[in-house]
């Protein structure tokens, strides 16, 4: 479960682009990081491809035998243009993909598939992590068996996309309740089935 | 070559220039390290900061071999779940692991947590980590059924051995030491839960020798008897030599060497009933300074032609200096052993590196197993040897090498 004290993310967004997001108004995605790290030292790059704008770096996803799952990383986003992460899909491991953000507070926190793209600003980046936004496995029919890895293509909205590989890690956190339409299991329930077998 | 001398680590250089956005090396940092390790990795020329204390994971070899002992270590043996895996599925699951071992490795020396991390602050000032990787004969074979070599051994039976099976051979072994025993704590941790579910734990053997600020690096240590152990280690070149030959085909494998690891119980009640004189004799050397019987300085050769003035050898033969001496270059061990205590069990984690555990390692422990004055007091309660994998380079995983020899690269 939920602890109280979740190593928050805040993804680097301008005020203009948390409005753009039409975020909920209980989401926590404060805007608390402009003028930081990450916006002194981007090298611009004039690439047009949305997908070559985007490094993604700390990749890794949670182990489980079946069910859901998670994947994190860190997206940065190295370009001075938008970058607009539309979806995530994968084969190898017989599963749809969804993006979730977070939504409440504390421990009510819930987890539910964003509404339209991830948008990562020029020149910024967003962390997908536990308790935060995320890329989620959304029901396994092959294991994600730790050490190994996962390959999930992101799609962006310019049509463009790029293969990113996961590294498969064990993992107790990251069993936020899912704000599903009742056909889905509650997450953590899930993720407790889905633990490999430790 | 290995580079024993510190480095700033990627995460230092970067946090510098606070490059954090520069697209791929933003991975550096581990989450939630992004502050506590500027301030802290900022701090380093104030004269009183601590030392953070970086050994470079990439080189010819591993780190953690001929560089000095750092104050604690641990040895955590791990074997592989083969579950229904068959033997090419093993193979691919043992190739899994050692990727993931090296990127584990590489972050915890750099000063990063690994990925998954839930408490990367600890792994921050690294204290001079390093972790090494070894593979028993079997996952050798694994790989490649021609790999492996008798200078590889298996050791023999001894007739002193009282051999437990939690103490025995394991699958993998992964040396890990440190100078602070809470950042090695954090290490063993974060291995154990990323290996979880594939492998089991064998043994996680805990072993001390000094700290580093209370005697000059690469000293002698006291073991638990008090004595002076590792007066005749080699240095330098010698030591190189002894661990890794003077050219590749030395060794098991090029750049590679292998590990003995022993543990050996010693009896501290029975030895408080040993007067100094009884103590000397039986090894060979004074406590008081760990000179030779047959000399007055600890640097004295150990002479065993040497008579006191009744006639009579100052160095007795069956003196465990005498048993243990080197019949030759060929026979050289480089000793990185440790203290263990917990309770009443004490005794020495033996860890020796050596060119060819056949043509060394064997020989001597086959003459003080026959025949040492120490053994009174001293028992061998857990023994394995492993080859120890060649260093690599940036991009590489470790074990590459030998995959790539094998044809399934």
């Amino acid at each position: 479960m939920h602890e109280s004290e979740f190593p928050m993310i805040f993804s680097k967004k301008t005020t203009k682009t948390l409005g753009a997001l039409a975020l909920g108004s209980g989401l926590l995605l404060t805007g608390c990081a402009q003028g930081t790290d990450s916006e002194a030292a981007v090298q611009p790059d004039n690439s047009p491809l949305q997908a070559d704008a985007l490094q993604v770096t700390e990749s890794w996803a949670k182990a489980a035998d079946s069910g859901m799952s998670a994947a994190f990383a860190m997206l940065n986003n190295v370009s001075e243009l938008p970058v607009e992460l539309e979806s995530v899909t994968e084969k190898d491991h017989g599963t749809t993909m969804e993006i979730h953000e977070m939504d409440g507070e504390g421990t009510d926190m819930v987890m539910q598939q964003i509404d339209g793209p991830l948008l990562i600003d020029a020149g910024h980046r967003v962390e997908l992590a536990p308790g935060g936004n995320h890329i989620m496995y959304m029901d396994l029919s092959e294991p994600l068996v730790p050490a190994e890895t996962s390959t999930l293509t992101l799609n962006f909205s310019d049509g463009s996309s790029k293969d990113v590989d996961f590294a498969i890690r064990n993992y107790d956190g990251a069993n936020e309740s899912y704000h599903g339409d009742g056909e889905h299991a509650d997450h953590a329930e899930q993720a407790e089935h889905g633990e490999g077998g430790h | 070559m290995t580079n024993p001398a510190p480095r700033p680590s990627r995460r230092v250089v970067l946090t510098g220039s606070a490059a954090a956005a520069l697209g791929g090396l933003v991975g550096g940092f581990g989450i939630g390290q992004i502050t506590t390790g500027r301030a802290e990795a900022g701090n380093t020329t104030d004269p009183a900061a601590p030392s953070a204390g970086y050994r470079g994971f990439h080189g010819r070899h591993q780190a953690g071999i001929l560089d000095d002992a750092q104050a604690h270590a641990v040895f955590l043996g791990i074997d592989l779940v083969p579950g229904d895996l068959d033997a090419s599925g093993q193979r691919e699951r043992l190739r899994s692991i050692l990727k993931l071992l090296t990127e584990d490795a590489q972050r915890l020396m750099s000063g990063q947590g690994v990925l998954a991390d839930t408490e990367p602050e600890m792994a921050v000032m690294p204290a001079n980590l390093t972790l090494t990787v070894g593979l028993s004969r079997t996952m050798i074979e694994l790989i490649g059924d021609s790999l492996a070599p008798d200078s590889l051994g298996p050791l023999p039976d001894f007739g002193i051995d009282e051999l437990r099976e939690e103490y025995g051979q394991s699958d993998v072994i992964i040396q890990l030491c440190a100078e602070d025993p809470t950042v090695l704590a954090h290490a063993v941790r974060a291995l154990r839960k990323n290996l979880r579910s594939i492998t089991t734990v064998k043994f996680e053997q805990r072993g001390f020798t000094h700290a580093t600020s209370s005697r000059p690096a690469g000293s002698p240590f006291r073991n638990l008897f008090g004595q002076v152990d590792g007066i005749n280690n080699p240095v330098g070149g010698n030591r190189e030599i002894a661990v890794f030959g003077f050219e590749p085909g030395d060794t098991w494998f090029p750049d590679a060497t292998t590990l003995v690891l022993r543990r050996i119980s010693m009896d501290l009640d029975s030895w408080d009933e040993v007067d100094r004189p009884g103590r000397d004799f039986a090894l060979g050397r004074r406590q008081t300074d760990g000179s030779p019987l047959s000399g007055n300085q600890v640097q004295d050769p150990v002479d065993l032609n040497a008579v006191n003035e009744m006639g009579l050898p100052r160095i007795s033969a069956h003196a465990h200096v005498a048993r243990a001496m080197p019949h030759g270059a060929q026979e050289v061990l480089w000793r990185r052993g440790y203290s263990y205590l917990d309770g009443s069990n004490a005794g020495l984690l033996f860890a020796s590196y050596q060119r060819d555990v056949a043509e060394s390692f064997i020989p001597v422990q086959s003459r003080l197993a026959e025949l040492d004055a120490l053994n009174e007091w001293t028992t061998p309660i857990g023994s394995a040897v492993y080859g120890i994998l060649p260093g690599v380079a940036e991009g590489m995983y470790l074990g590459q090498q030998l995959f790539e020899a094998a044809g399934r690269s």
